[in-house]
C-alpha cells in the first residue's frame, strides 16, 4: 500500500505493509533518531511527534499516519558549523540536554527531547511534576531522570527568552560553585521563574574537596561530554544505525522446555520457504564448547556452553538460527521448523540442584575451571577463611543468625542486543556489535567460528547502555554463524521479550548470615554462605559470588584486636538450574552482599539498642587496614595483599546524615507520623557500602594518542563507553596532561583492528585502568612534544638553552621558562612536514596491583501503608568517597542513575518463574522499572580521597550505587512501621506479612 | 499479524468491513494493543476517520468518543478527580496519546485501573448501528467473542456522581495488584468494584452500601491468587480499598 506521510516537511510517498509499523518505515528511511527498544509502547525509545503529538511509533501503524505529519529529533538542530555552511544550530533543548548531562548513553534522549517538544508546545512555564509527567512515557535506565528534568526546565526558561536563570556561566564560577569551602557563604540559588521553577544549566553535586588535590585545568570541570552533541540530534551512532547492502535477517528459535534433549529436528521445511537463506541447527556448526563470559583469559568459569546443542537447558534457550530476506519471512521459517523433544525433569529451585539426580550438564565436552563439578550441578564453589570464625563466635555474647535472599533481576538498558555481521573484502568477518567488551569477543569468539583472531574484527560504535548485560558474548556467534553459512551480511536484534527470558540477569542467592557480637558493639566474627542460582550457564558464576563476599564482608571487620585479626567466613555454592543464565549486573555480586550484611547490622544495632550509625563505624574498615579477602581471593587468581588507602567512610556518613536530616527524623516519632493519615508511618533508614576499583594485577586497559597539524589529537582507547561517559573523562585526562581543551581531544573508541587492547567496561574500572593509560600514553606525547618544542626555540638563537624538561604544556602552547612560546600547531607542522619528520605519538598501557575500593553511605527515607504494605521511597542521598572526581556532572549522573536502578532492586524489579520455568516478566509492563514521574528526590555528595595509586587520585563510582539503596529502604521500612524484611524487593505483601510480625508497641 | 488496513470515512463503510470474517475483522482505536507483534491473522479498520475523537458534557452526562484517547480525558475539566488518578495510572504519558476510550474497555484487563474505574462509574457503550446502549458490566463478559459488523462509538458516564479510586502496587507507577473503585449517586446508589486481578475487574456492589459490603469485598477476592499476590493478601486488601473508597462518601 503506498503510504503519503509528511515527515520532517518534507511530503513523501511510501510503500509499506498493513503490518508494518511507523518505526520500521522510519528507519528503513534512514530516520535513525527513532531507536528500537521494544515492541509494546512501553519504553518510548521510539518516540515520534504525530501531528504534534507525542506517539510510541512501535505500536503505531504506518498506516495510521498516512495524511498526517510526522517529526523526529532529525527535525530538529543540528551542528552549527558544517564547513563553509552555516546552519542554525542546536534547538535549545538539544543544547539544554547536552550542558545539563541529561545525555547518558543516548538512546533514549531522541524520545526525551521531542516530549519535551511537544511539552513546550503546550507550556512554556512548565512546572517539575508537568516535566516529569511527559517524560513519563521515555524510560530511561542510565540518569535517573534529574538532569533530562533540569535540561527541559532550563529550555523552557531560554525559549520564554529569559536570562539563563541561575545559569553558572564562566568555568571558574563552576570550580568556585563546585569547589566551595563548607565555610563560605552559600553560593546563591537559581533564580525562581514564573512557573514557580528553579533552573540550572547544570545540576551539581556538592563535592567535597581532598585537601591534598591539586588545581588541574581538565580534571573536575564538568565538561560537556564529547558525544552529546551527536547523541542530541539522533544521529547513527548506534549498531542498529548502519546500512549493508543484501543484509539478511537473523531470528532464533526458542525452546518451550525447561529441560529437554533434542531428539530430532527437521528443517527442511523451513529452509524451503521462498526468502530463507539459512537455517542452523546443532547439527550443521561444529560442536565447540565455550563461556560467554566477556572475562580475561583464562575465563574464569567453566566452558559449558555451545552455539547449539542436542540439549536445551531452560525456556528460551537456543533451538535452531534462521537467516531469511525479511524479519516476516524469519518469524515464518522458525514456525516451519519440526523438533521432536524428549521433555526431562528440570531443576527450578536452586536450594534443590546441588547433588540433584536431575544433571544439567551431561556433555563430555564439559571443561570445568576450579571447583566446578557439573555432576553435582556445581559451577563454582568458594571456600575463604580468615582467621577463625569459631574462635570469634566463641568470644562473642551474641550470634546472629538469620537467612535472607535476593532475586534475578535484568539489567534491562533500552537498546537491546544487536549485532550485524558480514564479510569483508578481505574475507575477514566484521562483527558490529553492541557489547562492552570488543576484545574478550574476538577472542572468545574465534575458536567458536573456526576462525583465527586476525580474521575477525569487531567494531564497537555507540552503545545504548550495557549495566553488564553486554559483558557477554550472548548473540554475535548467532549472526556469524548465519554469515558463515550464507556469505552474506546479517543483522539480529533481541526482541524485548527475548531481552527478558533469555539474556543474563543479575544472579539470585539464598544467604545465611551468622554474626557474633560483644555487648558493646565489637563484632567478633562474620560468616556467610551464599547460594547462588546460575542458571542454565555458568557465566561469571564464580566471580560474581565471589565479590558477594569479597566486598560486602570486608567492610565490617569487627573493633579492637579484630581489625588486625579479623574472623570471617565465606562459603558459596553457585548451583545450575533450568533457567535463564545469570551473568555480570552492575555491582557485579556487591548488592547481593549488601542485602544480607546491612540489614544483619540493622538487626543488631535495633537488638543490642545500640545507634545504628555509631554501631556499623565502630566496625567499619578504615584506612591503613589491609583488604582482609585481598589475601584470600582474587577472581579465580592469585591473590596479593591491598592495603586501603584512603576511605572517607566517616566523612560521606557526616554529609548524607546531614542531608537526609537523620538528627531530627530517626528519633522522633511526631515525625513518623503523617497528619491525617493515620494509615502512613515514615523512615529513615542507612546502609554502608564499599565497592572496588577494577581487577588487579589482571585486567590492563591501553590507549594510542596521535598528534594531528593542527595541534589536535586522536586518542584511541579500546574502554567502551556505555553511556558512563568514560570517553569524556579519558578525553579530559590527556588534555591535562597535554595542556589542551578537551575539544581538542578527538575519541575514537573501539575498533579491535584499529585501537589497543583494552578489556572493555566492566569492574568499575575505565576512569581508573583505562584512565591509567591515557594518561601514559598522554605523559609519552607530552615528552615528546616539550623535545620537539625545546629544539624549535633552541634553533631560534639568541636565547638561553631550553632544557625540554622545563617546558609546560598549557594552553595550547609549548613554552618556555623565558617565556618564549610554540604553538601546538607549530609543534605538529615541524614534526610532520619541516624538520626531522616523524609522527609524534604513543602507547600506554595500564594495569593496577590494587583494587582501590570506593565506600558510600546511602540513606533513605520512605512512607509506609502499614494496612496495605505499600512503600514510597521518598528521598534517596548517597554521599560517595570517589576519589578525585574527574567530571562532576558526568560521575553524578552515575550515582543518580545507579540509585534509580538501585531502587527497583528494592521495591519493584525481579524476575520470577512459574512451575514449568515460564518467567513471568516479558515486558516492561511486568518488569517495572522506575519512570520520570514516581521518583524520589535524589542527593548526591562526592566525599573526595586522593587515591596514591592512580595519577589522578581516581577511584570508581559507577557500580556503588548498586549496593546501598535496597538495604538502606529496607532499614527506613523498619525504621517506619518494624517490618523485618529478609527478601528484597519490599512489595507491599512482603511488608504487609512481615508487619504480622511486628509485635504491636 | 495485521493483514489488511482500512480507514473508512463513514460508519456505514465501517460497519460493512467490520462484517468481513474472513480474515477475522476487527476496530482499530488507537493500535497500542492491536499493533503489537501478533502469531494471529486478522483485519483492521482504523475509526480515525470517523470524528469520534470528541468529548461532549450533556447535563450531567458526559459522551466519550471511541477515539477519544485518554489524554483527552485526562484533560477534560468535567472528569473526576479519581478518574483522572486512575488513567494516571493506567498508562504513562506517550501511551495516554494513543490509547482509546473504547480500546482501553475493550482490552483492559483485571488489573486495569481505568477499566476498572469506568465500571465502577457504571460506563454505558453506545454501539453501532442504532445506537445500541449497552452498559460496560454487561459488556465485560462477553468480551471474547466477535462483534462482526458492530462497533462501539461512544462511552457515557455520569460526571456529577462521587468517585474514589484506590490502589496497590510496587510503586506510584506500577501495574496495581490491587485496586478499589467505586462510585456514588446523588441517590446513595453506590457501585464498588475490585480489580488487580484476573481478565477483568469485577463489580461488588451495586445499591446502597451496608456494613455486609466489606465482608462482600473480602469474600470476592478468597480466591484470587496468582503470581503477583496472594489470595490471602488480595482478599484481605479488598476490605481494606473497600472501606477506604466508601469512607471517600462519608
Amino acid at each position: 500500500m503506498k503510504l503519503n506521510l509528511t515527515i520532517n516537511g518534507s511530503q513523501i510517498e511510501v510503500e509499506s505493509t498493513p503490518n508494518e509499523t511507523l518505526l520500521k518505515v522510519l528507519r528503513r528511511m534512514g530516520y535513525f533518531g527513532v531507536k528500537h527498544g521494544c515492541e509494546t509502547g512501553e519504553c518510548g525509545a521510539c518516540t515520534v511527534l504525530l501531528n504534534g503529538k507525542v506517539v510510541n511509533s512501535c505500536v503505531t501503524l504506518a498506516a495510521q499516519a498516512d495524511g498526517k505529519a510526522i517529526e523526529t529529533i532529525e527535525a530538529l538542530g543540528e551542528h552549527p558549523e558544517q564547513g563553509w555552511k552555516r546552519t542554525e544550530g542546536l534547538h535549545p533543548l538539544q543544547e539544554s540536554f547536552a550542558e545539563s548531562g541529561a545525555v547518558q548513553c543516548g538512546f533514549c534522549t531522541p524520545g526525551m527531547i521531542l516530549a519535551a517538544k511537544e511539552l513546550l508546545a503546550r507550556t512554556l512555564d512548565p512546572t517539575e511534576s508537568e516535566v516529569r509527567d511527559a517524560l513519563s512515557g521515555v524510560l530511561c535506565r542510565c540518569t535517573g531522570y534529574v538532569k533530562p528534568v533540569q535540561a527541559v526546565l532550563h529550555a523552557a526558561a531560554v525559549l520564554r527568552g529569559e536570562a539563563k536563570p541561575g545559569e553558572m556561566t564562566g568555568e571558574s564560577e563552576l570550580l568556585q560553585a563546585l569547589f566551595r569551602p563548607d565555610s563560605l557563604p552559600p553560593a546563591p540559588p537559581p533564580a525562581i521563574g514564573p512557573g514557580g521553577t528553579r533552573t540550572a544549566v547544570r545540576i551539581l553535586p556538592k563535592v567535597m574537596v581532598a585537601p591534598d588535590s591539586e588545581t588541574r585545568t581538565q580534571i573536575g570541570k564538568p565538561e560537556i561530554k564529547v558525544d552529546a552533541i551527536k547523541l542530541v540530534q539522533g544521529k547513527p551512532a548506534f549498531t542498529d544505525d548502519f546500512e549493508r547492502r543484501g543484509m539478511l535477517v537473523a531470528k532464533v528459535l526458542r525452546s518451550p522446555f525447561a529441560h529437554a534433549r533434542i531428539k530430532k529436528i527437521d528443517a527442511s521445511k523451513a529452509r524451503a520457504l521462498d526468502g530463507v537463506a539459512a537455517v542452523l541447527t546443532h547439527e550443521d556448526i561444529p560442536r565447540v564448547a565455550y563461556s560467554s563470559a566477556g572475562q580475561s583469559d583464562p575465563i574464569p568459569g567453566p566452558l559449558d556452553m555451545f552455539s547449539l546443542d542436542d540439549k536445551v537447558r531452560y525456556v528460551g534457550d537456543r533451538v535452531a538460527f534462521v537467516a531469511a530476506e525479511t524479519e516476516e519471512i524469519a518469524i515464518q521459517a522458525l514456525s516451519l521448523i519440526d523438533v521432536t523433544y524428549e521433555a526431562l525433569p528440570a531443576i527450578l529451585d536452586m536450594g534443590e540442584a546441588l547433588d540433584n539426580e536431575i544433571i544439567l550438564h551431561d556433555q563430555p565436552e564439559y571443561v570445568d575451571f576450579d571447583q566446578s563439578d557439573a555432576s553435582r550441578n556445581l559451577a563454582a564453589h568458594i571456600h575463604i577463611d580468615i582467621g577463625n570464625v569459631e574462635h570469634g563466635f566463641a568470644e562473642a555474647d551474641h550470634i546472629f543468625e538469620h537467612e535472607y535472599e535476593v532475586p534475578k533481576v535484568q539489567q534491562a538498558h533500552i537498546e537491546p542486543h544487536i549485532v550485524v555481521s558480514y564479510w569483508d573484502e578481505d574475507d575477514r568477518l566484521v562483527i558490529r556489535t553492541s557489547t562492552q567488551v570488543p576484545f574478550h569477543a574476538r577472542r572468545i569468539l574465534a575458536p567458536v567460528l573456526g576462525l583465527p583472531i586476525k580474521r575477525i574484527r569487531v567494531i564497537k560504535p555507540r552503545i545504548g547502555g550495557g549495566f553488564g548485560g553486554k559483558q557477554e558474548v550472548q548473540i554475535e556467534d548467532v549472526a556469524a554463524h548465519l554469515t558463515i553459512a550464507t556469505g552474506r551480511p546479517v543483522r539480529y536484534e533481541t526482541t524485548r521479550e527475548e531481552e527478558f527470558i533469555a539474556s543474563r540477569s543479575r544472579h539470585p542467592m539464598r544467604i545465611k548470615l551468622k554474626t557474633g557480637v560483644k555487648n558493646d558493639g565489637t563484632i567478633t566474627a562474620n560468616a556467610m554462605y551464599a547460594l547462588s542460582d546460575t542458571g542454565a550457564y555458568g557465566c561469571h558464576a564464580l566471580t560474581v559470588t565471589g565479590n558477594t563476599g569479597h566486598k560486602s564482608m570486608a567492610l565490617y571487620v569487627g573493633d579492637g584486636k579484630y581489625r588486625e585479626k579479623p574472623n570471617i567466613q565465606f562459603i558459596a555454592d553457585i548451583v545450575y538450574t533450568n533457567t535463564a543464565s545469570s551473568g555480570a549486573f552492575r555491582g557485579y555480586g556487591v548488592p547481593q552482599g549488601f542485602w544480607p550484611v546491612e540489614r544483619q547490622m540493622e538487626r543488631i544495632a535495633r537488638a543490642l539498642k545500640l545507634d545504628p550509625i555509631d554501631f556499623r563505624l565502630k566496625n567499619a574498615l578504615r584506612a591503613g587496614e589491609l583488604q582482609p579477602f585481598s589475601t584470600a581471593w582474587s577472581e579465580g587468581r592469585e591473590p596479593s595483599p591491598e592495603i586501603i588507602e584512603t576511605n572517607g567512610l566517616v566523612e560521606c556518613v557526616q554529609q548524607g546524615r546531614a542531608a537526609i536530616g537523620w538528627d531530627s527524623k530517626y528519633s522522633n516519632k511526631d515525625w513518623q507520623q503523617v497528619p491525617g493519615k493515620p494509615h502512613l508511618r515514615k523512615g529513615v533508614g542507612v546502609a554502608l557500602v564499599m565497592q572496588g576499583t577494577a581487577i588487579p594485577y589482571l585486567d590492563m586497559g591501553g590507549a594510542s594518542i596521535k598528534l594531528n597539524d593542527d595541534g589536535s589529537y586522536n586518542l584511541l582507547v579500546g574502554a567502551t563507553d556505555l553511556g558512563t561517559g568514560s570517553d569524556t573523562v579519558l578525553a579530559q585526562m590527556a588534555a591535562e596532561v597535554l595542556g589542551v581543551p578537551v575539544e581538542d581531544i578527538v575519541v575514537y573508541s573501539s575498533d579491535t583492528d584499529f585501537t589497543p587492547f583494552d578489556k572493555g567496561a566492566y569492574a568499575s574500572s575505565t576512569t581508573y585502568i583505562s584512565g591509567g593509560a591515557v594518561v601514559r600514553a598522554a605523559q609519552a606525547v607530552a615528552e615528546q612534544m616539550m623535545m620537539r618544542a625545546a629544539k624549535m626555540l633552541n634553533s631560534q638563537g639568541g636565547y638561553a638553552l631550553v632544557d625540554p624538561t622545563e617546558i609546560v604544556l598549557e594552553n595550547r602552547l609549548a613554552t618556555a621558562p623565558d617565556g618564549r612560546s610554540v604553538t601546538m600547531a607549530e609543534i605538529a607542522h615541524n614534526s610532520l612536514h619541516h624538520e626531522d619528520q616523524v609522527q609524534i605519538m604513543a602507547v600506554g598501557s595500564y594495569v593496577s596491583p590494587v583494587a582501590p575500593p570506593p565506600f558510600a553511605a546511602q540513606f533513605a527515607e520512605v512512607t509506609v501503608d502499614i494496612e496495605t504494605g505499600m512503600v514510597t521511597v521518598d528521598k534517596l542521598v548517597m554521599a560517595v568517597d570517589s576519589g578525585i572526581i574527574v567530571n562532576p556532572v558526568t560521575a553524578s549522573g552515575q550515582i543518580e542513575g545507579g540509585m534509580t536502578q538501585a531502587l527497583g532492586y528494592a521495591v519493584s524489579e525481579e524476575m520470577v518463574y512459574d512451575e514449568k520455568g515460564i518467567m513471568r516478566e516479558r515486558d516492561f509492563s511486568d518488569y517495572h522499572i522506575f519512570a520520570a514521574h514516581e521518583m524520589p528526590e535524589l542527593t548526591t555528595i562526592f566525599v573526595e580521597t586522593f587515591e596514591p595509586s592512580h595519577p589522578f587520585g581516581v577511584k570508581a563510582v559507577a557500580e556503588i550505587p548498586m549496593d546501598g539503596v535496597a538495604p538502606a529502604v529496607g532499614n527506613a521500612i523498619q525504621h517506619a512501621c518494624g517490618a523485618d524484611l529478609s527478601k528484597n524487593p519490599a512489595t507491599p505483601e512482603r511488608i504487609w506479612q512481615a508487619l504480622k510480625q511486628v509485635t504491636p508497641g | 499479524m495485521i493483514l489488511e488496513y482500512y480507514r473508512p470515512e463513514t460508519l456505514e463503510k465501517a460497519l460493512l468491513l467490520l462484517s468481513n470474517q474472513t480474515p477475522k475483522t476487527v476496530p482499530l482505536g488507537g493500535g497500542t494493543v492491536l499493533n503489537a507483534p501478533s502469531p494471529e491473522d486478522y483485519a483492521v479498520v482504523d475509526l480515525q476517520a470517523l470524528g469520534w475523537d470528541v468529548i461532549e458534557q450533556r447535563g450531567r452526562e458526559l459522551r466519550i468518543g471511541a477515539t477519544a484517547s485518554l489524554q483527552m480525558i485526562l484533560d477534560h475539566g468535567a472528569i473526576q478527580p479519581a478518574l483522572r488518578k486512575a488513567i494516571q495510572q493506567e498508562a504513562a504519558y506517550n501511551l495516554r496519546q494513543s490509547g482509546t476510550a473504547a480500546g482501553g474497555l475493550v482490552s483492559g484487563g483485571g488489573r486495569s485501573p481505568y477499566l476498572s474505574m469506568m465500571l465502577a462509574m457504571d460506563a454505558d457503550l453506545v454501539w453501532q448501528p442504532n445506537d445500541a446502549v449497552v452498559p460496560l458490566g454487561e459488556f465485560l463478559p462477553l468480551r471474547g467473542g466477535l462483534w462482526p459488523g458492530a462497533v462501539i462509538s461512544e462511552i457515557r458516564i455520569n460526571a456529577q456522581i462521587q468517585a474514589a479510586f484506590h490502589f496497590i502496587a510496587r510503586s506510584l507507577a506500577d501495574k496495581p495488584v490491587m485496586i478499589g473503585a467505586a462510585a456514588r449517586w446523588p441517590s446513595g446508589r453506590t457501585r464498588l468494584v475490585l480489580g488487580g486481578y484476573g481478565k477483568a475487574p469485577i463489580t461488588i456492589l451495586d445499591g446502597e452500601a451496608n456494613q455486609g459490603v466489606l465482608d462482600g469485598a473480602e469474600t470476592a477476592y478468597l480466591t484470587a491468587g496468582d503470581q503477583w499476590a496472594s489470595a490471602e493478601y488480595r482478599s484481605e486488601m479488598a476490605r481494606v480499598l473497600a472501606q477506604r473508597c466508601l469512607e471517600e462518601f462519608e
